[in-house]
């Protein structure tokens, strides 16, 4: 046990390195202001005052930001490896495929959540030099973002290991994305289909990742107050169940590959 | 057959008429704004028309996160029971007063992106005016509308009201709205074709606004004549 937490110690180190080396995180907060600071500055007809679409905008950005640098911190866990070769030195340290999986799973979600807690620490700045308050919710919403991370960093590792880095990057991105936007609705668009895409339809309603329960944006905009506690840990309890899952998969394609 | 761009500028020619959809996109944003964040299926704060808006509406027709897949699913679906809690908040509430003023940025979006939407015009001035009580805003707004609308009876009708209900001695500048916009109407009217309903019904409501107008104008009259 003790040399596993080592062995995880190292690789979250090097994901650490490897993602604020990248200057990813540096370039997204650039663009964010580039988009920001004309926003903060508009005056529609000249009124003063309105600050939520400024927050609405801000967690948009945050969580497209989140997501770009969840989906690529997954998906470079393992092909760079393969092509480099330096798969064969890291598994004859020795360690397992199970525990390199996982604990190169570990190091991507806590560097990707350093990340949305970087991005987490400027909206708030941003919320209070704007004269506004802490919102109740607000440690709610980071939580169930956080497991966001986590279930779209799984999403994309599984994928890296099954295909390409631009098909994976574009299927992990139009699936979360999609079901961000469009999973609640999908009961009701199945209702208006032939019985074959209607079970289509309702079978991606099914297993597909819903990151749309992770999303609490409009609740922290509108201040609507927390989410109840029950459905709170099960929204977790849902990204921890989909995210062994994931990762249960990602070991058996890991196990059959030929290195 | 030649290509021609409607309207003026860099979103003209990039979105074309695809800026009508992006523009009623932002109306239904800021209608959710008004209903505090939720994708309500109604459009009552586009629908006020001429006609005063009801502020404390019910929604006994309309559907939000809470009743949406209950109605359609009978059996028990737990990733609805999820969303509908995460999702939709427990009590419905209205944004009023100076609260409404967080809709302005998506009807100056919407109007943006659509200079001609008189729906997004004619709903930002009645929110200016009725819900904020700011009636310099609401001129500016209407103001702002006539300049790429010019001639809209529905614009002039707001521009007369919000003169109007002023009640500072404008009556003349009111007036002339008002026959501004049955003027527009009438040769609106005259174009030709199936009479536009909205033309018609703004038509009337100018002319009830003089004809009101001309009352009362009769009585102060016959006050300072005894």
């Amino acid at each position: 046990m003790k040399l596993f937490a080592r062995q995880v110690c190292a690789l979250v180190k090097l994901s650490f390195i490897e993602l604020w080396r990248r200057n990813d995180i540096f370039a997204l907060v650039l663009l964010g202001l580039a988009l920001m600071v004309p926003l903060s500055m508009a005056t529609p007809f000249g009124a003063e005052g309105a600050s939520r679409y400024l927050d609405e905008m801000a967690l948009l950005l945050v969580w497209g930001f989140s997501l770009f640098i969840a989906l690529g911190t997954g998906q470079r866990l393992f092909p760079p490896e393969f092509e480099s070769r330096t798969i064969y030195p890291l598994l004859a340290k020795p360690i397992s495929r199970g525990r390199l999986l996982v604990g190169k799973y570990i190091g991507a979600v806590a560097a990707s959540w350093s990340a949305l807690a970087f991005f987490y620490v400027l909206f708030v700045a941003s919320v209070l030099l704007r004269g506004g308050t802490f919102a109740a919710e607000l440690p709610q919403a980071i939580v169930l973002h956080f497991a966001f991370v986590a279930l779209a960093v799984s999403v994309s590792l599984l994928g890296s290991l099954l295909v390409s880095a631009s098909a994976n990057l574009t299927l992990s991105a139009l699936v979360l994305v999609g079901m961000f936007f469009f999973g609640r609705r999908l009961p009701e668009y199945a209702e208006g289909l032939n019985p074959a895409l209607a079970w289509v339809v309702k079978t991606v309603y099914a297993i597909a990742p819903h990151s749309e329960f992770f999303d609490m944006r409009q609740r922290l905009v509108h201040g609507w107050g927390a989410v109840d506690g029950v459905v709170f840990l099960v929204a977790l309890a849902y990204a921890v169940v989909y995210v062994a899952i994931l990762l249960l998969l990602a070991s058996c394609v890991l196990g059959r590959k030929r290195l | 057959m030649p290509q021609v761009v409607k309207g003026e500028g860099a979103l003209a020619v990039a979105f074309g008429d695809a800026r009508e959809t992006i523009s009623q996109a932002f109306v239904h944003k800021a209608d959710s704004y008004f209903h505090g964040g939720i994708d309500m299926e109604c459009d009552h704060l586009a629908e006020h028309g001429l006609a005063a808006h009801d502020d404390d509406h019910d929604h006994e027709d309309c559907h939000d996160e809470h009743d949406r897949g209950e109605a359609m699913q009978g059996a028990f679906d737990p990733w609805h029971w999820i969303n509908s809690h995460v999702r939709a908040p427990d009590v419905h509430r209205h944004l009023g007063g100076g609260e409404t003023i967080e809709l302005m940025p998506w009807f100056w979006a919407s109007v943006k992106a659509d200079p001609h939407n008189i729906d997004a015009w004619s709903t930002t001035w009645y929110i200016a005016n009725n819900m904020m009580k700011d009636k310099d805003l609401a001129l500016r707004v209407v103001t702002e509308g006539l300049e790429k609308n010019p001639d809209d009876p529905e614009l002039l009708i707001c521009r007369g009201r919000t003169i109007y209900d002023n009640g500072r001695g404008e009556f003349a500048a009111a007036r002339e709205a008002f026959s501004a916009a049955v003027a527009a109407a009438g040769r609106m009217l005259q174009r030709g074709g199936s009479p536009d309903e909205r033309i018609l019904k703004a038509r009337d409501f100018a002319q009830a606004y003089l004809d009101e107008m001309a009352k009362k104008g009769m009585e102060v009259r016959n006050s300072r004549g005894r």
